[in-house]
């Protein structure tokens, strides 16, 4: 039975932040928008929770690094209650010796600290960051448009040229790039610079949320996409209310603009009639019809569960089952009876983001045991106090500790269920190093490994970006070759997640691309 | 005197009383186990089930490869075994087909999944000629499919490709299982194979209609017969238990022992079917995955098989790319030249009208007609509807030549079953 109104011109599937944003822009340019998800919440793993009554924080994702203010002006966030707590949120490397490493994007960077570490660091640093910037700045261009379907492309040596759109590059640039692109990390470290803290704390930026290690192969490239991300952000940005205010800010506007928002709705199968996408249909049984569907769930479950393998050719259903997605990152939350005290800290310091990596061995290492579906022996670390900056996340005095553990396995030998609290043991153990009365200002924490990751945010692999970030999974080649301009191969569905071009990171451009990417197809039809 | 008329001079009472009609044999499990002495792929020259008899009748000992399986070139001689296919009837071994087998709940759907053309309409024991497209229109394999039951069907193909066929089952119900190695296949051609048939005891057999099959038991051997192949109407196609293969191969043999039935190797059944102008895997284009530049590998249009493609119906492999291709009308089609010369000549590149327009992939010395006969793909603009065709040439003695040649229908020849009655 189809109720007529249940009928809209666009359904969009997951009410994460690129589906909220692509909501907006649809509902902005007058069509009737549909937004269904099957938790209970908006934001996806844009979320702020309890860890325990009174303590709250971003409960995945805890950083905005790339979210364009393009974006937040065309939706008026400011107006539906988006407030920056902080924007350009500094780095900073933690050293045991107390000589942290801050790094910033505004090229103030305490080149003097680095120079205490390897004298000649603090000079090449300038090199470095020029470099890495110019490329950044170059790859940048091409993330705020939609790509070419690499299929279409006369020449098969033309298809990387276009997938990277290098021709804009000039020649000298353009061989110093090439370079780049299939070094490690590692190795990029290594023909610039010799300190540990500040090697490690780089090798660590190159990686996270990857399953790969400093010396695999294209974490070089993994770097400067990151960078690139970040030139359409602005910075590291920490808004108040922790992400889920974020998604919330999202949420409201795109209903302002008209759109209609329904959580607890699990669609459960995307309707195909004739080759083309119809509708869906929840677990309950409800059908919303729909000509324009937009996905923001991954690509492969999209397809092959939502849809099924028999709507794509062989070759499409080949590249989706092996999209890589094998989630490497775990979340601890903490919350805290008080600042920790770290060694050598002033004020400012407890505001930044603090990268634990001594040195990219222990960063490779880490990848290693994660190799071995075994837990790191000396973890690396990416923490934030976020309530350093938004006091009304804790009760006064009282702080919360958000911690993103990179490398660690999907699968652990012996079972999360054994080996949860050996993980938690091992990160409070590493922070300790740092700050030594961590634990005795522990109240109460939160973790969560890949697999619940997977399970509460549903991400497939629990693979934070719906599928790893390399040069292979990335550009034209993202979600999967022939498909990059956001339409799938089924008349009428579209991909709008972080599954897609540009790719993960809460920067809302997929989203708003494959908003456009609709829009300007039904105009020209 | 012909060698009919020397058989029929000569005609015996067929013997009736088969040797191999003993009791019923009950099937032993370590047959179809393998030897513990011997590691999976450990074997590199690998022979059919019918290797041993087959090697007994070979005079020559001249083998090929086909499909990584050693099998007879010529048994006797290229022109006698030649001779057995046009006049008489030659047996031969094509136990090297990859057969897969396809079941499960949802197999049709499947199948339309995978082929350019539905396959709902096909009743049981029909067969149908069918073409497996990659992505990019091109194909991947071709073969014949067989409807053994409801839900369970079986594809004779000519090349290997079980991950492409279990990758294009992922969200089906189907099993897919490659079993090769557990059936033989015989090959009977020839104006008297139904004949054969009949002296051998398979009458319904005998009667089968052209891209039909069924189930037959000479000598209490199940034995799946189809009218099928290649070579044109006067092909059976015999599918039989490896053990039981050698011992159904002597029984046709002595069956058609007053029909002058011969073994005939590769050879003469390849000029055979290059009379019939059927384009083969292998020889006339490369398998999609087989193949390194743009011209080797060849769609269903390509091939002259438009009519075995159905492009408005759900999605299948292929669909998208085949669109676009007949949108815009270019391609290559299967042509066809006479010319006349020495047997030992080697038509290359084909020019119409002086524009190069394809080569010659396939040619052999037609003996029936006198005259080589040359096929290959050529590209649909070029070929034009009339003019003069020139083929660069390399004489036996190794001389260069252009050489006028006539653009003729395929087939060259038909190979029916039309025979007088004897």
């Amino acid at each position: 039975m189809i109720d007529e109104a249940l009928q809209y011109d666009a359904i969009i599937v997951g009410a994460g932040h690129n589906g909220l944003v692509a909501a907006a822009y649809l509902a902005k340019a007058g069509q009737k928008v549909v937004v269904l998800d099957s938790s209970s919440y908006i934001g996806g793993a844009a979320r702020t929770a309890e860890i325990s009554p009174d303590y709250l924080v971003s409960t995945a994702a805890h950083l905005i690094s790339a979210f364009p203010r393009k974006i937040e002006k065309d939706l008026k966030l400011a107006k539906h209650g988006l407030i920056w707590a902080v924007r350009d949120m500094a780095t900073v490397a933690l050293d045991l010796q107390g000589r942290h490493i801050t790094l910033t994007s505004q090229g103030k960077q305490d080149t003097r600290v680095m120079s205490t570490h390897e004298p000649r660091d603090g000079d090449t640093w300038s090199e470095f960051d020029r470099q890495i910037s110019k490329y950044a700045r170059l790859l940048g261009r091409v993330l705020d448009e939609a790509l070419p379907d690499i299929g279409n492309v006369v020449s098969a040596y033309e298809a990387p040229l276009a997938a990277l759109r290098l021709e804009r590059m000039g020649s000298a640039d353009l061989r110093a790039f090439l370079r780049v692109v299939p070094s490690s990390m590692a190795a990029l470290l290594d023909r610039h610079f010799e300190g540990n803290v500040l090697k490690g704390a780089l090798a660590l930026d190159a990686v996270i949320g990857h399953h790969a290690g400093p010396f695999s192969p294209g974490t070089a490239f993994n770097f400067i996409y990151k960078k690139a991300l970040a030139t359409r952000g602005q910075g590291l940005s920490y808004p108040v209310g922790g992400t889920g205010a974020f998604a919330e800010a999202l949420g409201e506007a795109a209903e302002t603009m008209g759109a209609r928002i329904r959580v607890d709705s699990h669609v459960e199968q995307i309707l195909i009639e004739e080759g083309k996408a119809v509708g869906v249909r929840l677990a309950d049984g409800t059908q919303f019809r729909a000509p324009t569907i937009l996905s923001s769930v991954a690509p492969r479950a999209t397809c092959l569960d939502m849809v099924g393998a028999r709507h794509f050719e062989t070759d499409t259903v080949r590249h989706l089952s092996r999209i890589r997605a094998k989630g490497a990152t775990a979340k601890i939350n903490l919350a805290l009876e008080g600042l920790p005290t770290f060694e050598n800290f002033t004020d400012k310091e407890y505001g930044a983001r603090l990268l634990i990596a001594p040195d990219v061995k222990t960063v490779e290492r880490s990848f290693i045991a994660a190799k071995r579906n075994e837990l790191p022996l000396d973890p690396v670390l990416e923490m934030l106090i976020p309530s350093y900056h938004d006091p009304r996340l804790a009760p006064m005095g009282h702080h919360v500790l958000s911690i993103i553990v990179p490398n660690v396995p999907y699968e652990v030998a012996g079972g999360w269920d054994a080996r949860r609290d050996e993980l938690v043991k091992k990160v409070i153990d590493t922070i300790e190093q740092y700050a030594p009365d961590l634990t005795s200002k522990i109240i109460s924490g939160e973790v969560l490994t890949p697999p619940e990751i997977e399970s509460k945010f549903g991400l497939v692999g629990g693979h934070w970006h719906q599928a790893d970030m390399s040069f292979d999974q990335l550009l034209a080649f993202r979600p999967v070759p022939g498909m990059a301009n956001y339409a799938s191969s089924v008349e009428g569905l579209y991909f709008c997640g972080a599954g897609c071009h540009p790719g993960g990171g809460l920067s809302g451009l997929p989203g708003k691309l494959a908003a456009e990417t609709v829009l300007a197809q039904r105009k020209s039809r | 005197m012909t060698e009919i008329d020397f058989i029929k001079k000569n005609k015996q009472e067929p013997d009736r009383k088969n040797p191999l009609d003993g009791p019923a044999v009950e099937p032993d499990q370590a047959w179809f186990e393998q030897p513990a002495s011997e590691p999976p792929f450990a074997r590199h020259v690998h022979t059919t089930p019918l290797h041993l008899v087959a090697s007994t009748e070979s005079r020559t000992n001249d083998w090929t490869v086909w499909n990584g399986y050693t099998v007879a070139n010529t048994y006797t001689h290229i022109v006698t075994e030649y001779d057995a296919l046009r006049v008489n009837a030659g047996l031969s071994d094509i136990s090297p087909l990859v057969k897969i087998r396809i079941s499960g709940k949802e197999v049709v759907a499947y199948l339309d999944h995978l082929l350019t053309a539905p396959v709902g309409r096909m009743k049981t024991h029909d067969t149908k000629r069918v073409f497996v497209c990659a992505g990019t229109g091109h194909l991947v394999t071709e073969g014949v499919l067989f409807r053994l039951a409801e839900t369970e069907f079986r594809l004779v193909a000519r090349s290997k490709h079980l991950d492409w066929f279990l990758d294009a089952g992922i969200g089906f119900e189907v099993i897919i299982d490659d079993v090769s190695g557990t059936l033989a296949g015989l090959s009977l051609c020839g104006p008297r194979a139904p004949l054969i048939l009949a002296d051998a005891g398979l009458n319904m057999a005998a009667d089968l209609r052209r891209g039909k099959a069924c189930w037959e038991e000479p000598a209490r051997m199940p034995t799946y017969v189809s009218r099928t192949g290649l070579l044109g109407e006067s092909q059976f196609e015999l599918w039989v238990d490896p053990e039981d293969a050698p011992l159904l191969w002597n029984l046709l043999l002595t069956a058609g022992r007053r029909h002058a039935l011969k073994p005939v190797g590769e050879a003469a059944r390849n000029m055979v079917r290059l009379e019939q102008g059927v384009l083969l895997e292998g020889y006339d284009y490369a398998s999609a995955f087989a193949s390194c530049e743009a011209l080797s590998p060849a769609t269903p249009y390509d091939l002259g098989q438009g009519t075995h493609v159905a492009l408005d119906r759900p999605t299948f492999n292929g669909q998208a790319a085949l669109r676009k291709l007949v949108a815009s009308g270019s391609g290559r089609v299967p042509s066809a030249f006479t010319l006349m010369g020495e047997e030992g000549d080697r038509p290359g590149a084909v020019y119409a009208n002086g524009h190069h327009v394809g080569r010659v992939t396939s040619h052999t010395w037609s003996p029936s007609l006198q005259m080589h006969v040359a096929i290959g793909l050529m590209d649909i603009q070029g070929l034009g509807t009339s003019g003069v065709y020139t083929l660069d040439v390399m004489t036996g003695n190794g001389q260069a030549q252009k050489r006028v040649a006539q653009f003729v229908k395929r087939p060259f020849l038909h190979n029916s079953a039309a025979f007088p009655a004897d």
